[in-house]
């Protein structure tokens, strides 16, 4: 499974499936482009399990405003629609088996 | 334009010791960097072989940076602002615009210390604090924002704020910025503030910073610059990954393992310790000579 692109269109029903995680992100940002490869090694381990997706913020920014996004890289995570975590930053210890572990157990 | 065989970014003891090293296999070295903001600077020394005694960590920079001069180094008392891949080689610019054209580079910036360590930082990250205001700036259209910080990179994010944000203060005590930025800065119309910040003032999002001298300055957003621009930077500029505890990996020939680019010192992670650092240098510095003599044909 690769990442999908989410909008702010299409941003409520792909965060409705059971499991959901959104890396919110821009071109520019170099922090960003760290994060990139673990969002997509999850979307490779959690086939079917999480639905994993990015969103431009500045082409979309009714979602950022929504849920107070104000830095980047931010990572939300939504269980059945709800958010349940906002990960903002890097985070040295991250690793797309830890996310996974985290949102599995949310 | 100035041309090198091998370019150093950083004057702490990694740097200066690759600069000996590559200097004396008959290559031309350039070193970018200020000896005073290194790590070693103002410390005291009691564990380096051979040295009794607490040795002098200044005293250890103005002496290594003579022996480095004397091997032929040239020194620019400056930093790095950009660094990219060009013709075959790379070209680094610093922060008064000097161009250098380098075949290999050696990063050996030390660790960036990011963080400002006041009341409030941690509680409000993410929620109107950052530390990349080219990250996001456009989210503070209308705003009122603080950058803070005394180098190049902190008075380039307030000239850049400028063009998001209605009021922008450039917050620093001590400013080391080129006097070119200082001006780009200000001709943008932000406003510097000669002080330093005690606290960053918020329930659940920035609403204030507090300054030493007493002043509390009403805002939204405070944006933390403090050095210059960080080796995980600069290291994706040359398509080199940093770790994400923004460490660079080496192999035993400090070797980044994208051609051309070395690295040596704190920031290859730990120990961060002035015998590893001379070590890594010297490494470095013989390596990425070595790799300039065996694959650039004249
Ligand atoms: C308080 C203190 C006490 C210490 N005590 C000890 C001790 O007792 N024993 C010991 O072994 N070690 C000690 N250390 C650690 C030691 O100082 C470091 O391990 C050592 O300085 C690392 O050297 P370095 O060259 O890798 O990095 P640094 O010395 O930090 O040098 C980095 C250089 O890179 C430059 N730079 C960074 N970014 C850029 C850029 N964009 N452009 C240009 N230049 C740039 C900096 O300005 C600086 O010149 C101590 C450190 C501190 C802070």
């Amino acid at each position: 499974m690769s990442v999908i692109e989410v909008t702010d269109a299409s941003f409520d029903g792909f965060v409705g499936a059971k499991y959901a995680v959104v890396d919110c992100w821009a071109p520019w940002c170099g922090p960003c482009r760290r994060i990139a490869p673990i969002i997509e090694k999850l979307a490779e381990i959690s086939a079917g399990e999480i639905a994993v997706g990015k969103l431009l913020v500045d082409s979309n920014p009714a979602t950022s405003r929504k849920y107070n996004i104000t830095a980047i890289p931010t990572i939300l995570v939504f269980k059945n629609g709800k958010l349940e975590g906002q990960i903002v930053g890097l985070n040295p210890g991250l690793t797309a088996e830890s996310l996974k572990d985290t949102v599995l157990e949310m | 334009m100035i041309s090198a065989d091998v370019l150093i970014i950083g004057a702490g003891p990694a740097g200066l010791q690759a600069a000996i090293h590559a200097a004396r296999k008959k290559v031309s070295v350039v070193l970018v960097g200020k000896t005073e903001n290194s790590a070693l600077a103002g410390t005291h020394i009691e564990n380096y072989l051979g040295i009794p005694g607490k040795a002098d960590g200044s005293e250890i920079l103005r002496v290594g940076s003579g022996q480095a001069e004397g091997f032929g180094c040239r020194m620019l008392r400056e930093n790095v602002i950009s660094a990219a891949r060009k013709d075959g080689g790379f070209e680094i610019m610093t922060e008064n615009d000097t161009a250098i054209k380098a075949r290999a580079v050696i990063l050996a910036t030390g660790i960036s210390r990011v963080k400002l360590g006041v009341p409030g930082e941690k509680e409000l990250f993410g929620k109107g604090v950052s530390y990349c205001a080219a990250c996001d700036g456009n989210f503070y259209k209308g705003k009122t924002v603080a950058i803070i910080g005394g180098e190049t990179e902190s008075a380039a994010s307030a000239e850049l704020m400028t063009a998001y944000a209605s009021k922008v203060y450039w917050v620093a005590k001590d400013i080391a910025a080129s006097e070119r930025m200082i001006r780009k800065a200000a001709d943008a119309g932000a406003e510097t503030v000669r002080a330093s910040a005690k606290a960053i003032i918020g329930e659940d999002k920035v609403t204030a910073l507090e300054l030493d001298d007493g002043t509390v300055l009403s805002l939204d957003g405070v944006f933390i610059e403090l050095g210059a621009r960080s080796s995980a930077d600069l290291a994706m500029d040359l398509d080199v990954m940093p770790e994400m505890d923004d460490s660079i990996k080496v192999d035993s020939s400090c070797f980044t393992g994208t051609d051309g680019i070395y690295a040596c010192g704190d920031v290859t992670g730990k120990p961060w310790q002035l015998a590893k650092a001379v070590g890594q240098g010297a490494v470095a510095g013989t390596s990425a000579a070595e790799w300039v003599r065996n694959n650039v044909s004249e």
